[in-house]
């Protein structure tokens, strides 16, 4: 069983050419006012989505581009924003 | 002659006074202690699949306490030594085999992780000690520690008190220990939601109805984290699969436990005569347990590497599990906080089996005085937000000839 994603330059590619670079988290907590907490909330705690996920990929046998796609976790493939296959 | 079934089934109730989300080695553990040292006697086990789906029966069933950090060394001591008894107290044979682990280090940096986490166990007390080249070939004669290969063996770190335990006797054994003491496990029952009033937890519903409940324990393996979603708690949890194989039946030639974190597999052979090996895990989170050719491949080319004989020598069976990984290394087993009566005992990674009666028997302890024992005080969900991790990650799996 083999697993794909799609580079936006180099199309779909193999996985493991790839590096996982963590889920979208959004923008970085603002620094004015910041707690550990807020802070270790916004940096170590995921949200480990079972089902599709926006996540940062990194082409690192490739071109080198990061981008963004969405992946099922439940299924391991590459899916659209609404959790179908793509 | 009549076979008896390890354990019967039980009437779902619509309360009980503690209940286990996840029917593996530690959810079955906290009930059996719970039961049989805190005489608590209404208990049930929650399992969505059957005992020993998850991480329980996919281990590569390998047993230690040479871990990096002291709190860590402490627990897991305790969890070797904890094996003979509970044989004996179960009357379950769960072929514990203290054969001895070899893990094996190829760069400087890696022998200066090692040197320290020989040290950690001397510390605590527990047998550690560092070999040579020739040593490590004295002990392991199958073993190349040529220069022949792509990292070259420099020495080890031999723990002669580890080994193997046969997984699925485990879960079974505690199962049938458990049941023994009154526990209810209910297998294909999922778990679909939490009622959680005024921060306290009411209850769980499941697929089969509500329960009500006064203590629940998330200790669902690799689901762990969805688990705690629905109690409203993020946790600093990547859910990788980690994938393992066997060989083909061999006569008996590797003796010990061997481990190399240079490259990234760790090797025994079964009782059956398998050589049982694991690969890394894949660096992204799935909540899958597919396997890849990538790993096959790997697996073939650091094995013949480390032991040559096993040239030409097939793979017949392969799996994975899902293994919660903290950044940190280190489990996370917290209650009562945020969501009182709420127990947490996740984050395991690749350590869950060879924790898994010990854990057990303090998660109990946990559970039945509200109170946290001092042995899991390095072990808080807090940890992570006052930026304290346990260390674990400068073991010398981390190194490797590229440090």
């Amino acid at each position: 069983m083999s697993y794909t994603i799609t580079c936006p330059i180099c199309g779909k590619r193999d996985l493991y050419e790839f590096r996982f670079g963590n889920e979208e988290q959004g923008p970085a907590p603002d620094q004015e006012g910041l707690t550990p907490r807020a802070y270790s909330d916004a940096v170590q705690m995921h949200k480990a989505v079972g089902g599709p996920q926006k996540e940062w990929w990194y082409h690192r046998d490739g071109c080198g581009v990061w981008f963004t796609v969405w992946r099922n976790t439940l299924t391991g493939r590459e899916t659209n924003e609404s959790g179908d296959i793509s | 002659m009549k076979l008896e079934r390890l354990w019967g089934s039980s009437p779902f109730k619509s309360h009980y006074d503690a209940v286990m989300i996840g029917g593996g080695i530690h959810g079955l553990a906290t009930a059996y202690f719970l039961a049989k040292e805190h005489g608590m006697k209404n208990v049930a086990v929650i399992e969505r699949r059957y005992v020993g789906f998850g991480g329980s029966g996919r281990n590569t069933a390998i047993v230690r306490a040479n871990q990096r950090s002291q709190g860590n060394v402490r627990l897991y001591d305790e969890g070797l030594k904890l094996w003979a008894t509970l044989i004996r107290d179960l009357d379950f044979n769960m072929m514990f085999y203290n054969c001895g682990n070899l893990n094996t280090f190829h760069s400087e940096a890696a022998q200066g992780a090692a040197r320290l986490a020989v040290s950690t166990a001397q510390m605590c007390g527990v047998k550690s000690e560092l070999l040579d080249r020739k040593q490590c070939k004295e002990l392991i004669p199958v073993l190349n520690v040529e220069d022949n290969i792509k990292y070259p063996v420099m020495g080890g770190m031999y723990h002669p008190p580890g080994g193997i335990v046969r997984h699925d006797a485990v879960a079974w054994g505690l199962a049938k220990g458990a049941a023994r003491h009154g526990v209810h496990i209910h297998q294909n029952t999922e778990v679909t939601g939490m009622d959680i009033e005024k921060g306290k937890i009411v209850g769980i519903r499941t697929d089969r109805g509500s329960i009500k409940s006064p203590r629940v324990l998330v200790c669902a393996g690799g689901w762990g984290a969805l688990l705690a979603q629905m109690a409203g708690i993020a946790l600093p949890l990547h859910p990788l699969t980690i994938q393992a194989m066997v060989t083909q039946p061999l006569k008996p030639v590797l003796h010990h436990v061997i481990s190399s974190g240079a490259y990234h597999v760790y090797a025994n052979q079964t009782l059956k005569g398998e050589i049982a090996t694991g690969a890394h895990m894949d660096p992204w989170p799935n909540y899958t347990t597919n396997t890849t050719p990538h790993y096959f491949k790997h697996q073939g080319e650091a094995l013949v590497e480390l032991l040559p004989f096993l040239r030409g020598v097939k793979f017949m069976r392969h799996w994975a599990g899902i293994a919660d990984m903290t950044p940190d290394m280190a489990p996370i087993m917290h209650g009562n906080d945020p969501v009182e009566g709420l127990y947490l005992d996740v984050g395991w990674g690749y350590f869950g089996f060879k924790s898994g009666p010990i854990t057990g028997k303090y998660m109990a302890e946990y559970m039945a005085n509200a109170k946290r024992p001092e042995i899991l005080s390095p072990f808080s969900l807090r940890r992570f937000e006052e930026f304290r991790p346990t260390g674990e990650t400068a073991g010398a799996f981390s190194y490797g000839p590229w440090n």
